[in-house]
């Protein structure tokens, strides 16, 4: 694990991801709550079952989020990559994490604690709604999970 | 005073007696009154579709009273309850907030009471109001996480037996009952719609329900089912 000091305010990357393109301010703030953190291939970020501490911000790499069953059995629900918020869900609702997520390349990844998090989304409304917005896409992409493991269907291509 | 479908109607959310226990109603005095002036209480039957899957988001709904079946169909007219909704949900809010169409067909399983709002009026007022923002995020987070339960459920369970002893032990952790040594829970479903949650069919289902009841691990008596064994109950479920 390698501290990599990286400021969102000079990363070249943002204005294309969903959560990263926030007003200059809140970006500033935000960069004071988050530790970015570089992390080898095969790292596992959390595990379900383990209380939700952080959400994981993934700036660079990718990552895989999978369910287990009680024999060890794994299902992918995903792929992850750059722009992504993980765990965000488990911090959100305070519980525990309901996945696990590991990378499957060398990652660059920025932590916020979950008691920082939350003050900061309650404070800064831009914030929040890119959060809604990335949980309302993660809730599509799950249910399109469970309509493939449950009918064994994947649903048509949409156009937008 | 018109009471329709039997239902106790709560006109407006600002006397609404049950907010303060619901995650998404609870809120401040200023958004409520600003949600109060948005919304649109209606009342429906049993048996009522509040929207289908594959159209486009009109809004979204805000169960007050009631139950919805939540559920996904395949071409062959396959479906799978993905989830029964209680008091409090708000359901439609991903394809409200992202535009994209409903991912869910949602339809009443006992007269309910709903309030409707407008898709635009909805994405003004989360605009607006940051509290009423962060219960949304909430909102989606529960429902993501309860949706990555469903798939670990469907997904990782080997039989229709482990899944039925996961639902019903799911079923008996809620209203207190967790802790009695035979929790008791009210079958409000039929085999049919049992079996739409769990991914088979409704023969397997009676077939399952008879093997429980015959080993003694469960018992009926009218629509209220006994866990009598719970420790064998968790063991199917467990796949041992």
């Amino acid at each position: 694990m390698e501290r990599a000091q990286t400021s969102c305010l000079e990363c070249v990357e943002r204005a294309d991801r969903a959560f990263c393109d926030l007003p200059s301010d809140v970006l500033r703030e935000f960069d004071g709550l988050k530790t970015v953190v570089s992390h080898p291939r095969g790292t596992v970020l959390f595990r379900e079952g383990q209380p939700a501490r952080e959400i994981f911000v993934m700036c660079g790499g990718r990552g895989r989020l999978s369910v287990c069953s009680e024999d060890g059995e794994r299902l992918t629900l995903r792929v992850v990559g750059p722009g992504e918020i993980l765990g965000l869900s488990a911090a959100l609702a305070g519980g525990c994490h309901e996945m696990s997520a590991e990378l499957l390349e060398d990652s660059s990844v920025a932590v916020i604690k979950r008691k920082d998090l939350l003050p900061f989304l309650q404070a800064h409304r831009e914030a929040c709604l890119q959060v809604v917005n990335l949980l309302s896409q993660d809730l599509h992409f799950a249910y399109d999970r469970v309509r493939a493991v449950g009918l064994g269907r994947v649903r048509r291509a949409r156009i937008h | 005073m018109l009471s329709p479908y039997g239902l106790d109607i709560v006109e407006s959310c600002l006397t609404c007696k049950t907010r303060t226990e619901r995650l998404f109603c609870d809120l401040p005095a200023a958004a409520l009154q600003a949600f109060e002036n948005i919304k649109y209480a209606t009342a429906y039957p049993k048996g009522a579709v509040l929207f289908v899957e594959g159209q486009a988001p009109r809004g979204i709904f805000v169960l007050c009273k009631g139950r919805v079946k939540m559920s996904i169909c395949a071409t062959d007219g396959k479906t799978l309850i993905v989830k029964i909704a209680e008091p409090g949900e708000v359901l439609g809010l991903s394809a409200a907030v992202s535009g994209k169409p409903y991912e869910l067909t949602a339809e009443t399983i006992d007269p309910c009471q709903v309030n409707f709002i407008k898709r635009e009026d909805f994405l003004r007022f989360l605009k607006d109001h940051s509290d009423a923002c962060f219960k949304v995020a909430e909102q989606l987070s529960e429902k993501y996480n309860s949706a990555c339960h469903e798939v670990r459920s469907l997904g990782l369970s080997h039989s229709a037996g482990e899944k039925l002893a996961k639902l019903l032990l799911e079923w008996s952790s809620k209203n207190g009952e967790a802790a009695k040594p035979e929790p008791r829970l009210r079958l409000a479903l039929t085999h049919e719609e049992i079996a739409q949650m769990i991914g088979t069919s409704r023969e397997t289902v009676t077939r399952l329900f008879a093997d429980l009841k015959k080993r003694q691990i469960v018992q009926t008596k009218g629509s209220t089912l006994v866990i009598r064994n719970k420790a064998a109950l968790k063991l199917i479920a467990t796949n041992n």
